[in-house]
C-alpha cells in the first residue's frame, strides 16, 4: 500500500542552519504516527517541514501522489493537510462555533456537514458552542484547536504536542479522540513529549535524535527496544 | 445657570463633538487591532473626507447629505491607495517605522488639501440654522443627524464584525494572525477591508465636524489627539469602547469651559489621555484585540 505522506531524505531548517538531516518517514492512510525524541531532536521541525514552514535543501515530500516540496502553507491546506500548532492554536476572543467557522474559511458553500462531524467527535463543544474559546480549560482548548483543523476535511492532521501541559485524564481523552479521528479516515502525524504513553497509543513511531532518524517501528516494538527504553525511560 | 442652559450649551454640543470623535476613534482602534500600529494620518484623512464632500457640494450642487456617501467612498479609496503605495512595503519592518511614515502621510494629505482648496475657512452652506426647541432643549437638525449617523454606522459595523464571514475574519486576524493564516484567511483582503472601513468612518467624522462647525485644513489634525484619547479611554481594540471614549472626551471638552478658559479646551483630551495611561492603561472596557 502506498503511503499518504512520504518524506524522503529531507534536509533543511530555518534560515541557514540545517536542523533536519536526511530524515525520512511515511504516514499511511488510517494511521496514527508519532514522532518522539529528546529535546532538540528536531521533532517539531520535522512536522513543520511537512507544512511548508521550513527551508528545504535536500530530499522531497510527497503527499497523495503530489510532490509538495516547497509549497506554501496556504496551498498545502487546500490540498488536505491541516496543522495544529502547540501554542496559540485557538482564537481566544471568538466563540467555539466561530473558531470552527474560521477553520472552514476556505470552504465554499454549506458548512453544516463539517460542523456535525466535529460536534459528533467533540460533544462537549457542542453544548458550549457560544462560549469564548479563551475561557476554556486546556483540554477543551485542544479540542477546539483540533476541531478547527478538521473543518476542512483534511486527509492528514498534524498535531504539535497536543497533550503538552494537560493532566493524564485529558491526555487519555485526547489520545482517544485521535483514534476516533483516525477511524473517520484521517491520518494523524503527531509530535509527543510524553514518549511512553504516545508510543503505547500510536500505530507506528519514529525516534529522532539530533535531527536524524534513529529508530522506527510499531509503538509496541519501540517500547520493547532496549536502546529506546534507555533514551526515554531511564533504563 | 439652570439645567437647560447646561444641557443646551454644553451637553448637546459635547455629544455632537463626541460622536464626531467616536467615528474617528473606531477607525483608529480597528487599525490598531488588525495592523498593530497607531495611525497618525487619521485626522488629516478626516480633513480630506470633509473637503471631498465640499467638492461634491460646490461642484455638483448637491446637498451636503448627498455628498456624504461620495466622501465616504472617495476617502475609503484613498485610504486603500495609501496603504498599497506606502504602508504595505513597511509591513515586515518594526511598527514604529509605519507610525513615522503615517506622520509623513498626514503632512502630505494636509498639503494636498491646502493646494487644492486653499487655506481659508469654508462651509457647506451659508446662513444661520436656528435650533428647534424640544421642551426647552434646543437642538439643530444637523446635531441629531450627527449622533444618528454615528450610532447607525457603528451599529452596522458591529453587526458586520459579529455576523458576516469577512467581519469574523477581521476579528480572527486581530485575535491570532498566525492561526488566521493557517486557516487560509487572506490577510491582504482583510487589511484592505480594514482600510475601507476606517477610511469611510474617517470621512464621516470629518464631514460632521465640517457641517457642525466649518472646514479648514487643520481641522482633522486638531482632532487627532482627542480621537486617540477616546480610543485609549475606551480600551484599544474595542469598537464600543471607542464610542464610549469619544462621547466622554467630547462632553468633557465642552464641560471643561465651565472651569478653565476656553482656549485650553483642547488640553482636556490630553489630560484624559494622561490620566487613563497612569490609572488604567487598558481602558474602561478592558482593551483586547478586536
Amino acid at each position: 500500500m502506498s503511503a499518504l505522506l512520504s518524506m524522503e531524505n529531507l534536509t533543511g531548517g530555518y534560515g541557514e542552519a540545517d536542523i533536519l538531516q536526511d530524515v525520512s518517514l511515511t504516514v499511511a492512510q488510517d494511521e496514527i504516527v508519532v514522532i518522539v525524541g529528546p529535546n532538540g531532536a528536531g521533532k517539531s521541525t520535522a512536522m513543520k517541514s511537512v507544512f511548508g514552514l521550513l527551508t528545504i535543501r535536500g530530499g522531497k515530500m510527497l503527499f497523495d501522489e503530489d510532490d509538495i516540496t516547497g509549497w506554501v502553507p496556504n496551498r498545502i491546506v487546500q490540498r488536505g493537510i491541516c496543522y495544529v500548532p502547540q501554542v496559540d492554536n485557538i482564537f481566544r476572543e471568538m466563540s467555539i462555533h466561530e473558531n470552527l467557522e474560521m477553520g472552514g474559511f476556505l470552504k465554499t458553500g454549506d458548512l453544516s456537514a463539517a460542523y456535525d462531524r466535529v460536534y459528533t467527535l467533540f460533544p462537549d463543544l457542542k453544548e458550549r458552542r457560544k462560549t469564548m474559546a479563551g475561557s476554556l480549560s486546556g483540554g477543551q482548548r485542544q479540542m477546539v484547536a483540533m476541531g478547527r483543523a478538521l473543518m476542512l476535511d483534511p486527509k492528514l492532521l498534524l498535531l504539535d504536542e497536543p497533550t503538552a501541559g494537560l493532566s493524564p485524564k485529558y491526555m487519555e481523552q485526547i489520545f482517544q479522540i485521535c483514534r476516533d479521528v483516525r477511524d473517520t479516515g484521517v491520518a494523524i502525524l503527531l509530535v509527543e513529549q510524553h514518549a511512553k504513553q504516545a508510543l503505547a497509543f500510536a500505530d507506528r513511531g519514529y525516534v529522532l535524535a539530533a535531527g536524524k532518524n534513529r529508530h522506527e517501528g510499531t509503538g509496541a516494538d519501540l517500547l520493547a527496544d532496549r536502546e529506546v527504553a534507555e533514551m526515554f525511560l531511564g533504563g | 445657570m439652570d439645567l437647560f442652559e447646561l444641557v443646551n450649551f454644553y451637553v448637546v454640543p459635547g455629544i455632537v463633538l463626541g460622536s464626531i470623535y467616536a467615528l474617528g476613534a473606531v477607525g483608529i482602534t480597528l487599525i490598531f487591532a488588525i495592523l498593530r500600529y497607531a495611525h497618525l494620518a487619521h485626522g488629516d484623512l478626516a480633513t480630506l473626507g470633509a473637503f471631498i464632500a465640499l467638492a461634491a457640494v460646490t461642484g455638483m450642487g448637491v446637498s451636503p447629505y448627498v455628498a456624504l456617501p461620495i466622501a465616504v467612498l472617495g476617502t475609503a479609496a484613498v485610504a486603500v491607495g495609501i496603504d498599497k503605495v506606502f504602508y504595505e512595503h513597511l509591513r515586515e519592518r518594526p511598527k514604529i517605522v509605519t507610525v513615522m511614515a503615517s506622520l509623513g502621510i498626514a503632512l502630505m494629505i494636509r498639503a494636498v488639501v491646502q493646494v487644492v482648496w486653499g487655506v481659508d475657512t469654508q462651509t457647506y452652506s451659508r446662513g444661520i440654522v436656528r435650533p428647534e426647541d424640544y421642551f426647552g432643549i434646543r437642538i439643530r437638525d444637523r446635531e441629531i443627524y450627527t449622533l444618528l449617523a454615528m450610532v447607525v454606522l457603528v451599529g452596522v459595523l458591529q453587526l458586520f464584525l459579529t455576523r458576516s464571514k469577512w467581519g469574523k475574519a477581521m476579528r480572527a486576524m486581530s485575535d491570532n494572525p498566525n492561526l488566521a493564516l493557517l486557516s487560509g484567511i487572506d490577510n491582504k483582503k482583510v487589511v484592505m477591508l480594514t482600510w475601507v472601513i476606517a477610511g469611510g468612518l474617517c470621512a464621516a467624522s470629518g464631514f460632521f465636524l465640517g457641517i457642525n462647525t466649518e472646514l479648514k485644513a487643520m481641522m482633522g489634525w486638531h482632532m487627532l489627539l482627542p480621537m486617540f484619547a477616546a480610543a485609549i479611554l475606551g480600551g484599544v481594540g474595542r469598537v464600543e469602547g471607542a464610542v464610549l471614549g469619544g462621547l466622554i472626551v467630547g462632553i468633557a471638552e465642552e464641560l471643561s469651559v465651565l472651569v478653565i478658559p476656553s482656549e485650553y479646551k483642547a488640553a482636556m483630551a490630553f489630560a484624559i489621555l494622561l490620566f487613563m495611561l497612569l490609572v488604567r492603561p487598558t481602558g474602561l472596557l478592558k482593551g483586547k484585540v478586536l
